[in-house]
């Protein structure tokens, strides 16, 4: 090469390398407060949703998308209040708890014009529940309160039988609880009062929303896939999708409700890793991560997005609705295999043993090593996840505390030789990443405060929930996912009688007489009183040491500077119409 | 080229791979039912109500009924039955649209992987024990060293993240898939860490492959006679060369189909490979027997190909 070449090729590459550091200097972009032109917020799921008939649905993202579709009687507010929602204002309530007359808005449409009145009422809440038993949904109980409601559940007719029973008006399929005066006003009678039955049916893209029956008759099982069918009363309607690809959203022109949106279009990816859905997000490709139920994040990119000057302000932690616990088998007979040294039967020296174990936890060493503090936190407020209903308070929990010096006393005292400790296993479902660390270090807290050496056993999440529920483990990893926000919500799924326990569908199989009584006697009272109740049985179950708190989930969300009005509560995303964007 | 014996030959492996797909659908349909789980369960079904669901899904049937069921759709009606946990999605469309955009990657992960590992080996061979040979030989050590899903971070760190952190979102690869299927601009890099390995494969075959014809008397002769070098290796000693790497094809395109699994996921491409991970987790029955379905019939399809590519290369081979 030729000095003068040489020089030439040095040349270039300098003013190269000049050029890329100017771009790299480049400023960054602003937000104005003026709202953008493209009013399109785009967001990845993980996963497809199961289904839109809100008659049906049971996961998370399959609410999160239908609450901007459908509307329901009444709704929960960002606040997680009851309020209005297609009603004009809340039901009026017979003194005896027993009847609820709604009154309906005048204005509310169909995103086809078809207006809504109190027939769709009662077709979409017969259907709900005419299909509850049929299709075996997971919500229909939310309707169970209902008069007649017993009856038609056990209806078994599918498809466009069903259909045909349902615009017949057949008894069969026909709530007798459920009436209209008029168009405008719809009165429901209860089989026996139930303080939870408007959280119950406030539950967004569950059973109590409404839907239209002219579009569900033209395809009973599939209307929801089809844009032209999936009609709702929502800001929202689909306009199209390509399975397991992506979704697209429009807002409804004239929408009756308000916020009216701002937001004209929603478009869905489907991106099974989150990893690269957040890179993503970060090149600019979408405007939010974590809605859609997709809010958990993996732990090291929200560390990494902490530590990110330019992104932390964008990352929301926010608690959600799930609590993890440790269960006991506390029951022993013919059908629960488990058996074991914390069956209830066995006295104060099982109670003893119980209270060993949790205390022998460390919650807040749990939290930090299993969740870095970021996805979960320390379970110290009872079973109930902080922020609902019913949450008992930080370090309320005796249960949730950690004092290994008095849980070594008290296995001192329940097994002196170990030999009722001995052989104990741990069981669990790996499904979920948090699952087999906290096993691990449940598993050192135990053999290390107590000298216990427990066993962990993983087994694939369906066959574990199904052998949990019939009472197959000693020690299980539990846990619940709030519906609504109401504590009934837990108290009757959980523990008691009245859900199947010992025997069925019950892990720990607790139940005892008083505490049947009082959960009977809570879920038909309302407000102060009901909740005095519902907090007189967490004390029941701390007293007799059902379990071992472990961590409340949190979820991580992302959202760019220039969405404005986005954002959670512990239950669900804000709607879209409450989003706008503005220009950046 | 189409002779007689040929389309007999090709008939024949036709039937064959009907009955292989028959083969691996009732296996993997055995199989999966004998799983622990399924798709269906949640805690909040109970007792009755989870009866109720199975039964709607004919799922409390027995095995040789839903079996039998299954087949008659399948061969009858081409119907691969219904998503468990995505309801009113239809398997067969779903199948064949994924196995289309799976397709279209591994087209272009083959067409980089024989294309740039020829060049590749071909440059090393004719330059063989230069600069050129070494550089080249020693990338495609590192690239058939590493696996896929390796590279295909690095790619991602490198042009998705860094590139688009240095130019301030001036230049970068943007992840993900517009449309049903993508662009070029979203196909390149997954087919890159797709094809790599392979092509670093293929780059060591051909250049040893190379180096044995260019040896070869006839190859003098050529020389001889003053032909131009670069008709000489064209013309005369890559169609050779090309014989043994085009034995290795057969392996190499199953890897690529198979090799997407990982791929399809990094760069959230909706493709077979995205949905074989995500149907197996969600035990959904239906999917999962879909999806080895198309891919049964995909590797049948793609080793029948392989195979009557020798008789285009190499005219002497005859079936």
């Amino acid at each position: 090469m030729t000095p003068a070449s040489f020089r030439f090729l040095k040349a270039m590459c300098v003013a190269a390398t000049g050029c890329m550091v100017l771009a790299a200097c480049g400023g960054s972009s602003t937000t104005s407060t003026n709202l953008a032109a493209d009013q399109t917020l785009k967001f990845p799921i993980l996963d497809d949703f199961g289904t839109l008939d809100p008659a049906i649905a049971d996961a998370e993202t399959d609410s999160e998308i239908q609450q901007n579709m459908f509307n329901g009687l009444t709704k929960f507010d960002n606040n997680l209040n009851v309020v209005p929602d297609i009603a004009s204002k809340m039901p009026d309530v017979s003194a005896d708890g027993l009847t609820y007359t709604f009154t309906l808005r005048h204005d509310v449409t169909f995103s086809n014009g078809d207006k809504v009145t109190s027939k769709d009422v009662l077709y979409s809440w017969n259907r709900a529940a005419a299909m509850s038993g049929a299709y075996g949904t997971s919500y229909g109980t939310n309707l169970a309160a209902i008069d007649g409601y017993d009856k038609v559940s056990s209806s078994t007719p599918v498809g466009a039988a069903l259909e045909k029973l349902l615009e017949a008006k057949d008894p069969s399929v026909t709530l007798s609880g459920l009436t209209a005066p008029d168009d405008y006003t719809v009165k429901v009678k209860l089989s026996v009062p139930a303080g939870w039955f408007l959280s119950a049916i406030s539950l967004a893209g569950t059973t109590g929303q409404i839907v239209d029956q002219n579009a569900v008759k033209q395809d009973f099982d599939n209307w929801w896939t089809n844009p032209a069918t999936a009609i709702g009363t929502g800001p929202y309607k689909m306009t199209s999708r390509v399975p397991k690809a992506t979704v697209d959203f429009a807002s409804v022109p004239n929408w009756w409700g308000s916020p009216k949106p701002t937001v004209t279009k929603v478009h869905l990816d489907i991106i099974n890793d989150a990893s690269t859905a957040i890179t993503k997000y970060e090149q600019g490709g979408y405007d939010i991560y974590g809605y859609g139920g997709y809010s958990n994040a993996p732990v090291a990119d929200v560390i990494r997005i902490q530590n990110t000057s330019s992104e932390k302000s964008q990352l929301l932690i926010h608690a959600k609705v799930r609590t993890t616990w440790v269960s006991f088998n506390m029951v022993s007979d013919k059908k629960r295999l488990a058996k074991g040294p914390f069956t209830m039967d066995q006295g104060q020296s099982a109670h003893d043993l119980r209270e060993a174990f949790a205390l022998a936890v460390d919650k807040k060493k749990l939290a930090t090593v299993v969740c870095s503090d970021i996805v979960c936190e320390a379970a110290t407020g009872g079973l109930i996840t902080k922020g609902l209903t019913g949450y008992l308070g930080d370090g309320a929990d005796p249960l949730g505390g950690y004092d290994p010096a008095k849980a070594k006393t008290l296995l001192t005292g329940a097994d002196p030789t170990g030999s009722k400790t001995k052989g104990l296993t741990y069981t669990y479902d790996p499904s979920n990443p948090l699952n087999k660390p906290t096993a691990e270090f449940l598993q050192s807290q135990w053999q290390d405060n107590l000298g216990v050496h427990v066993e962990l056993q993983a087994v694939s999440h369906s066959a574990f929930i199904k052998s949990r529920l019939k009472g197959d483990y000693v020690l299980a990893r539990d846990g619940w996912q709030a519906d609504y926000n109401h504590p009934q919500d837990w108290f009757d799924n959980l523990w008691g009688t009245a859900l199947g326990c010992p025997d069925s569908s019950c892990t720990s199989g607790y139940h005892t007489e008083a505490y049947d009584a009082l959960v009977k006697k809570a879920d038909q009272e309302s407000g102060d009183a009901a909740l005095a109740d519902y907090k007189k049985l967490s004390q029941m179950l701390i007293d007799d040491v059902v379990y071992i708190p472990l961590f409340y989930s949190r979820g991580s969300f992302l959202f760019k500077p220039y969405v404005k009005g986005a954002g959670t509560n512990n239950f669900s995303d804000y709607l879209w119409n409450g989003i706008q964007i503005l220009q950046h | 080229m189409l002779t007689r014996g040929t389309l007999i030959y090709i008939s024949q492996r036709l039937v064959l791979i009907v009955f292989t797909v028959l083969a691996v659908s009732s296996a993997v349909f055995l199989g999966i039912h004998r799983l622990p789980g399924d798709a269906l369960f949640n805690e909040h079904l109970h007792g009755t109500e989870y009866q109720n669901v199975l039964h709607h899904y004919g799922l409390d049937l027995p095995l040789w009924t839903q079996y039998t069921n299954y087949l008659t759709g399948m061969f009858l009606h081409g119907d691969l039955g219904e998503s468990f946990v995505n309801r009113g999605v239809k398997i067969a469309p779903l199948v064949l649209r994924e196995a289309t955009v799976s397709a279209e990657v591994g087209a272009f992960a083959l067409i980089f992987t024989i294309g740039l590992g020829m060049l590749l080996g071909v440059v090393a061979a004719v330059r063989q024990n230069t600069w050129v040979d070494y550089v080249l030989s020693t990338t495609s050590v590192i690239g058939y060293s590493m696996p896929s899903f390796v590279i295909a971070t690095f790619l991602i760190l490198f042009f998705a993240v860094w590139l688009d952190n240095f130019t301030q979102g001036g230049f970068y690869f943007q992840i993900g898939w517009t449309g049903t299927y993508g662009s070029i601009g979203e196909i390149w890099l997954p087919a890159f860490a797709l094809g790599f390995p392979y092509a670093s494969i293929v780059a060591r075959l051909t250049r040893a492959s190379m180096l044995e014809v260019i040896r070869q008397d006839y190859i003098r002769t050529a020389r001889a006679k003053g032909l131009r070098e670069q008709i000489i290796i064209v013309r005369h000693a890559l169609r050779n060369a090309l014989i043994p790497v085009v034995t290795i094809l057969g392996p190499l395109v199953i890897g690529i189909i198979t090799g997407g699994v990982i791929i399809e996921n990094i760069f959230g491409i909706p493709g077979l490979g995205k949905e074989f991970a995500t149907s197996i987790l969600n035990r959904d029955y239906n999917i999962v027997i879909g999806v080895f379905t198309m891919y049964a019939a995909l590797i049948g399809i793609a080793n029948l190909g392989v195979d009557l590519l020798y008789v285009v290369i190499d005219p002497r081979i005859r079936y």
